[in-house]
């Protein structure tokens, strides 16, 4: 499979469409992010942004339509290599501790020294004394912090968020915003889709908005609003209720 | 407020609102269509059938089935192995009512009706009545499935299908109430410990009760049932009575079906007055059993993923496991920490002890001439039956419910490899840990040592890739509901009852089992072989339904 086009890309998508059944969850949309981009996924409840992202790392198939990631095809095992995704409900196992995800994750992405950046991820996010809790025994909002923690552990160049912030406490929440501005220096790629819409207004370098699986919008803060004639001291919010709002 | 006008209402509303959704969606009647059909075919046979029969013959032919009946040890085995079956079924469910209360409701009724000023006592009541109508139909359709081979020999209809529905509908009934008793009992008055020594003296009674006529006899299987097979343990409670409703087909005495149907309304009657002045306010003792009911529902229907951990023995075991390797390695070292929690070796287990040592137990008492060489093969083959099915429940769990899978870097042949490595290494750890012993005790075919292990792993195999291939080849929805049994349907047509056909003839010629099983096991190699060869073909298709 060809990807010339999308060489320098992090991340490209070219006419991805999505369908269950008959209907189309995304339908037809190319999007790229470019290597230490932070582009911010919004969209009201059924949008497609979840399907959009499944579909890229390779959770749901795709109907149509080509997705590298890095320049490979992006199921291949080195786009693999290439990306993290922390998925809106966590998704852990029963019978392995907090500290053996860890270990596991490790092993599935040959991580050396993973105990120091283990450790370190587990004091951020206040699991360092629950190590050697079960992940039956833990709450959503714990659940939620583990899958982070494993998704950041192989220290990827891409990472997607799919609504990261559920389930978590403020202090994790800060954590997770403090988080992203780290990667973002570090010059990580970053795809986020959330609820939360000023978690995203600081760091995103740019917007996209999806809507019945379309994308309605996909620019820079200050020139979606300039493109939707909205105010300079109008927020995002402002912006993604005029434009997701029923005709 | 008339609580049984708002709850009938409701429930009125809610069948309503399934028979629009069926009018909406018929396919959802597809396979009830089915069902109807397989029953309609064996009694439309029996209608063409039963017009070419000789009515004279049939008495001639119930003479010598008498006769044979006497000295038919076989028969009374039959009936005796049944009887226990609900024996142990009826002592498993009072021990578990010691543990669990049980719950007529669902958790919309906890959060909207005990939170209401519905009086507590009429709703309990309303429910446990209602909860005649599914056993009801339950009963009937089981009935109508296990009399299907019947119909040729006896003259069914109506009438005596319902009456041993009821023998049936009756024993299921009345266990949620009994339990309902037993829980509600102990809240209050905190009698545990009794409960529990009258289950275990009433098992330690029946066992004697088996113990005693299988010794007195000349052959322990002769005599074994020779007790709870007699007529008069029809009045044993429960179990007994439905014995009695189940067999009027044989006494067609209606006034003793009539009789213990009496019996059972009058203990229901008695169990509800029971509950109802001891219950009180019952809502948080139906809390936790509610809820975990609906999980089991929702688990059942796949919304929901069935837990890992439900059967684990050792689940706070301390572990300091080293790295086994890199990449998909890490699926087999995280099912060996699953698996270390679960029991007390990874590799070999209780339930696996168990199942080998009852297998053992056989081998020694067949030396005694209690039990023949065939209760052993009987059970291999048991044993090989729950290892297939066990192997289609496998994509239900573990790690095909975790986006891990997909997302490991790691080709797909790796990665699939390394999810069943644990399983085969246990399975044939514990066919060997079976087959061995039991066959040098017995002194049975040194071949089987050879085959029961290939044929266990066979079958695993492939009731794993059946499960999985349907699960990823086909998307979600009735479609699927519908190819599964198709494929099923296939593999069994085309490769297993040929691969068991060949075991037969190979038996049939040799007699021996052994040979039966070399049979089995050619056929299963290749019926293996191209299930997994499909099932890696389409593992790429793999997609992660987040529930």
């Amino acid at each position: 499979m060809e990807f010339k086009i999308f060489i320098d890309l992090m991340l490209a998508v070219e006419g991805l469409v999505k369908k269950y059944n008959k209907q189309n969850a995304v339908n037809n949309i190319t999007f790229s992010l470019d290597g230490g981009e932070v582009v911010g996924l919004l969209g009201p409840n059924g949008a497609g942004k979840s399907t959009t992202m499944k579909c890229i790392v390779g959770l749901l198939r795709k109907t149509a339509g080509e997705i590298s990631i890095g320049g490979h095809d992006h199921l291949s095992v080195e786009a693999k290599k290439l990306f993290s995704y922390i998925p809106e409900t966590p998704h852990i196992y029963d019978l392995l501790t907090v500290k053996e995800h860890l270990q596991f994750i490790a092993q599935a992405y040959s991580v050396k020294n993973w105990q120091e950046k283990a450790m370190e991820l587990m004091a951020i996010y206040e699991l360092d004394d629950k190590q050697d809790k079960l992940g039956r025994d833990l709450s959503k909002g714990m659940r939620q912090k583990v899958s982070i923690c494993c998704a950041l552990l192989p220290d990827p160049q891409l990472l997607f968020f799919d609504e990261p912030m559920i389930g978590l406490d403020p202090k994790a929440i800060k954590n997770t915003k403090r988080i992203f501005n780290e990667l973002k220096a570090k010059g990580k790629t970053i795809l986020v889709s959330t609820h939360l819409i000023d978690s995203v207004e600081t760091i995103a370098d740019r917007i996209m908005i999806m809507k019945d699986g379309n994308i309605i919008g996909n620019d820079t803060l200050t020139n979606l609003k300039s493109t939707f004639n909205q105010d300079y001291d109008s927020s995002l919010e402002d912006l993604f209720l005029e434009l997701t709002k029923d005709e | 407020m008339n609580e049984f006008k708002l709850l009938l209402r409701k429930d009125i509303f809610i069948l309503f609102n399934n028979i629009k959704l069926i009018l909406k969606n018929p396919l959802r009647l597809l396979p009830y269509t089915f069902v109807v059909g397989y029953f309609s075919f064996f009694y439309l046979r029996r209608g063409n059938r039963s017009t070419e029969v000789d009515t004279s013959q049939i008495g001639d032919l119930r003479d010598a089935a008498n006769q044979v009946e006497e000295m038919n040890f076989a028969l009374q085995n039959l009936s005796g192995g049944l009887t226990l079956l609900a024996l142990i079924f009826l002592l498993f469910k009072l021990y578990q009512s010691t543990k669990k209360n049980v719950s007529f409701f669902s958790m919309a009724d906890v959060n909207l009706l005990f939170t209401s000023p519905a009086t507590a006592s009429n709703i309990l009541l309303y429910y446990m009545v209602r909860a005649i109508f599914p056993a009801t139909g339950g009963a009937f359709l089981f009935t109508l499935y296990s009399t299907a081979q019947l119909n040729e020999h006896y003259d069914l209809n109506i009438f005596n299908l319902g009456i041993m529905s009821m023998g049936i509908m009756l024993f299921f009934f009345i266990l949620s109430p009994i339990r309902f008793l037993v829980y509600t009992l102990n809240t209050k008055y905190n009698i545990l410990p009794i409960i529990k020594n009258v289950v275990f003296a009433l098992g330690f009674i029946l066992g004697l009760m088996i113990l005693i006529p299988g010794l007195m006899a000349d052959k322990f299987w002769q005599g074994m049932f020779a007790w709870i097979g007699a007529s008069w343990f029809d009045f044993f409670p429960l179990v007994g009575w439905s014995r009695g409703i189940l067999t009027y087909l044989g006494h067609e005495n209606i006034w003793i079906a009539l009789g213990f149907i009496t019996v059972y309304f009058l203990s229901f009657t008695l169990i509800v007055q029971v509950v109802l002045s001891n219950a009180g306010y019952y809502y948080e003792d139906v809390l936790e059993s509610t809820k975990s009911n609906e999980e089991i529902k929702e688990k059942a229907k796949g919304k929901r993923e069935a837990s890992e951990s439900t059967l684990s023995i050792n689940s706070n075991k301390k572990l300091e496991l080293k790295d086994f390797g890199q990449g998909a390695v890490a699926l087999y070292w995280r099912n060996y920490v699953n698996s270390s929690r679960q029991d007390f070796h990874p590799l070999f287990g209780v339930y696996g002890l168990a199942f080998a040592g009852i297998s053992i137990i056989f081998a020694v008492l067949s030396q005694f001439e209690w039990f023949s060489h065939h209760v052993i093969y009987g059970y291999l083959m048991t044993l090989i039956a729950i290892y297939f099915f066990a192997g289609m429940g496998r994509t239900n769990v573990g790690d095909l419910k975790k986006p891990y899978f997909i997302l490991i870097p790691a080709s797909w042949s790796s990665k699939f490899w390394n999810m069943i490595k644990l399983d085969i290494y246990q399975t044939l750890i514990f066919a060997f840990i079976l087959i061995i012993p039991t066959v040098l005790i017995a002194k049975l075919s040194i071949g089987l040592i050879l085959m029961f292990p290939l044929c266990m792993t066979m079958f695993y195999s492939t009731g794993f890739a059946i499960a999985l291939t349907s699960a990823v080849g086909f998307d979600e929805g009735w479609d699927r509901k519908l190819i599964k049994p198709l494929i099923i349907g296939g593999v069994f047509l085309f490769g297993i009852a040929p691969a068991m056909g060949t075991g037969l003839f190979a038996y049939i010629i040799s007699q021996q089992f052994v040979y039966g099983l070399l049979g089995i096991c050619i056929g299963m190699g290749i019926v293996t072989a191209v299930m997994l060869h499909v099932t890696l073909d389409i593992l790429s298709r793999l997609e992660f339904k987040e529930i």
